[in-house]
């Protein structure tokens, strides 16, 4: 219902659950008979009351009360124009006295007595019409499920899935979805690629909903799409390509914590609601509002189970700096870093005590990324472990240092590159042979730090076609 | 009607023959499924009448079946 | 009743899309569902007699009952026998 149309004059909301408006019923009585101005009375939970007057006007669903802010009952306004122009709350002689300008007023009544909360403070009822409020500012196109359709079902047979259940994003749910973010609903957040769809936090929290978020994941939710939706990481060129990779989202800075993301044992596997949860709704909004799906769009030969989700926050409470600080952010800045990645695979070596012999494991890893062969065409992200990193901490080794060190093992002949090589017709052209080549370009070497406290095993993610060829490696920082 | 509307899901075209009574109910029943499957409606009643009376119905319904489920005869 | 927000860029209906249809029927093969209702097999039989005239493959089904829906096995036979379904004859 809408806000009641309130004539000029003197308004009075009451409710009768409050001994203040019992007390000043007689007294508004009083003034319908005395005042020159019209005089109306609204009731927030009883028409019938206040029984002097005759009963009041009908807001029991609160619109108008909403609509006048209240915070106290008694009030009462002075309506001009079809404005309100004062107000004074609560029972005073002398204020209603001079407010009315009828006197002698109430002169049975004692002198002063506060108000009670108007209804519209109830912490419940407060909710329930933010709700409403909130979800009648939605703009998404509804649909109304026949009364034969299973919720569940419906949402598969429209396409909206990747293959698993999603939460039913009902507009309550999406209300509640959008609280966690202080943007505005119909803020564009990015154009979605493949069908290049301008796209709205709205769009992307009724996304969040059916992946599973909670709201206060949304912030990231809303950088990541920002990050992968930007001409540096091509999101476009990474659906589209029949090779393996999917976004994978590295989250960073205090707010990993304060949405309980998983960053230590099993962190690129399941269990976390946020890890989970998060990767799959960016996912969900390419698809969704994108068009991005698998076999149409979506070429990949084999694809990978990270495509439905993967998305992981970095430990960051270790000997080496963290991948945004690494990457120019300060430790206390919330990022994600959207990297182009395939599968994870792992790296054991459970003998090194020194960071010379495990930088040469690592190194002769990495180099097998993608193919042995193939120098600059791959990116690729090490996950290293506490473990491992234990190894670096003890000999004194920064970050940096071991960049270092890895790049000068990752220097390839070329003689054992080039096409034919080793008997394996993949490889470099022939006139090739004779330069030194890196195994990765610069900017295409992510290092990462996760993972449980046992375990000498480290992960690599190899990636996907590097730099300006494919997809950059994209930073962003998360906003409220 | 849901075996229709199971075989579209199921990526098979597929056209449902009823008669003129079953328009509204058709039309509901559609509605509760969410789906909107191609149908062809031929004059009631159908189990009172002769053979050849059948028949004449179901050659001039062909074309309207046909066209439900091809594009170039105007089925989408 | 279920209200959901759209989650798609709505550049489509919202109800179910149909099936891609093909451009013509020729050189495809077309299941006859017959619903089992009585004297519709005279409407199918005549349905099959013109498409097979007009040089069409027919395959014929039937339904156990007209109340219940196909079982999963005869649906799952005309999915991979046929190329388009034509259901009658519901009165």
């Amino acid at each position: 219902m809408p806000p009641l149309d309130l004539p000029d004059g003197l308004v009075a909301i009451v409710k009768r659950d409050c001994p203040t408006c019992v007390l000043v019923g007689p007294v508004l009585a009083e003034l319908r008979d005395r005042a020159t101005d019209t005089v109306t009375i609204v009731s927030q939970d009883d028409p019938t009351f206040p029984e002097p007057t005759g009963g009041a006007l009908d807001d029991r669903d609160l619109a108008t009360s909403f609509a006048l802010d209240l915070d106290t009952v008694p009030t009462l306004l002075r309506i001009e124009h079809g404005r309100e122009t004062a107000r004074i709350i609560g029972w005073s002689r002398d204020q209603w006295e001079s407010f009315t300008g009828v006197s002698p007023l109430g002169s049975q009544l004692p002198p002063y007595r506060p108000g009670c909360g108007s209804l519209t403070q109830d912490p419940a009822i407060a909710q329930r019409h933010a709700t409403q409020l909130g979800e009648r500012a939605l703009q998404a196109r509804r649909l109304e499920l026949g009364n034969d359709e299973d919720d569940a079902e419906a949402m598969f047979e429209r396409g909206w899935s990747d293959g698993l259940p999603l939460v039913p994003p009902t507009p309550e749910r999406v209300v509640r979805m959008l609280t966690g973010t202080t943007r505005d609903p119909q803020d564009i957040v990015a154009i979605v690629p493949p069908d290049l769809v301008e796209c709205t936090v709205e769009k992307v929290a009724i996304n969040a909903v059916m992946a599973g978020c909670r709201p206060e994941y949304l912030p990231v939710v809303l950088a990541a799409l920002e990050a992968a939706c930007t001409d540096e990481f091509n999101m476009h060129g990474l659906l589209a390509t029949t090779w393996f990779s999917g976004p994978v989202i590295v989250v960073n800075g205090p707010i990993t914590r304060a949405i309980g993301m998983n960053s230590g044992i099993n962190a690129l596997g399941p269990g976390n609601r946020a890890n989970a949860t998060i990767g799959r709704a960016l996912q969900l909004v390419i698809r969704n509002v994108g068009g991005g799906r698998p076999g149409d769009v979506d070429r990949a030969t084999l694809g990978q189970p990270g495509k439905y989700t993967c998305c992981f926050a970095e430990h960051e409470d270790a000997y080496w700096e963290p991948m945004h600080v690494e990457r120019g952010y300060r430790a206390d800045q919330n990022t994600v870093t959207l990297f182009a990645g395939e599968g994870v695979r792992g790296v054991v070596d459970q003998l090194s005590r020194t960071p010379e012999s495990l930088t040469r494991s690592f190194a002769a890893c990495l180099r097998t990324s993608a193919h042995p062969k193939l120098p600059l065409a791959f990116d690729a992200m090490l996950i290293i472990t506490p473990d491992h990193l234990r190894v670096y901490e003890g000999a004194g080794w920064s970050k940096a240092r071991f960049r270092e060190e890895l790049g000068a093992l990752l220097q390839l002949d070329g003689n054992e590159l080039v096409r034919g090589a080793a008997g394996i017709e993949e490889g470099i052209p022939e006139s090739l042979a004779d330069v030194t080549l890196p195994k990765f370009r610069d900017g295409g070497f992510l290092i990462a730090h996760a993972g449980g406290g046992a375990g000498l095993f480290s992960g690599i993610m190899g990636g996907w076609a590097s730099g300006k060829m494919g997809s950059e490696v994209v930073t962003r920082e998360i906003r409220s | 009607m849901h075996d229709i509307v199971n075989l579209e899901s199921a990526g098979v075209p597929g056209v449902f023959v009823a008669s003129t009574e079953f328009i509204d109910a058709a039309e509901a029943q559609a509605r509760a499924l969410g789906a909107n499957p191609a149908s062809v409606f031929v004059p009631h009643p159908i189990q009172d009448r002769t053979d050849d009376e059948l028949r004449a119905l179901a050659d001039a319904a062909i074309d309207e079946i046909e066209a439900a489920v091809t594009r170039d005869r105007g089925g989408q | 009743m279920t209200t959901l927000l759209d989650p798609t860029s709505e550049r489509a209906a919202t109800t179910r899309e149909r099936a891609a249809r093909p451009a013509t029927l020729d050189g495809l093969t077309i299941g006859l569902l017959d619903i089992t209702k009585a004297r519709g097999d005279v409407f199918l039989d005549r349905i099959a007699d013109v498409l097979t005239t007009r040089g069409h493959t027919v395959l014929r089904f039937a339904k156990p009952t007209f109340t219940k829906p196909a079982p999963v096995d005869l649906r799952h036979e005309i999915s991979t026998k046929c190329d388009v379904v034509i259901e009658a004859l519901a009165d």
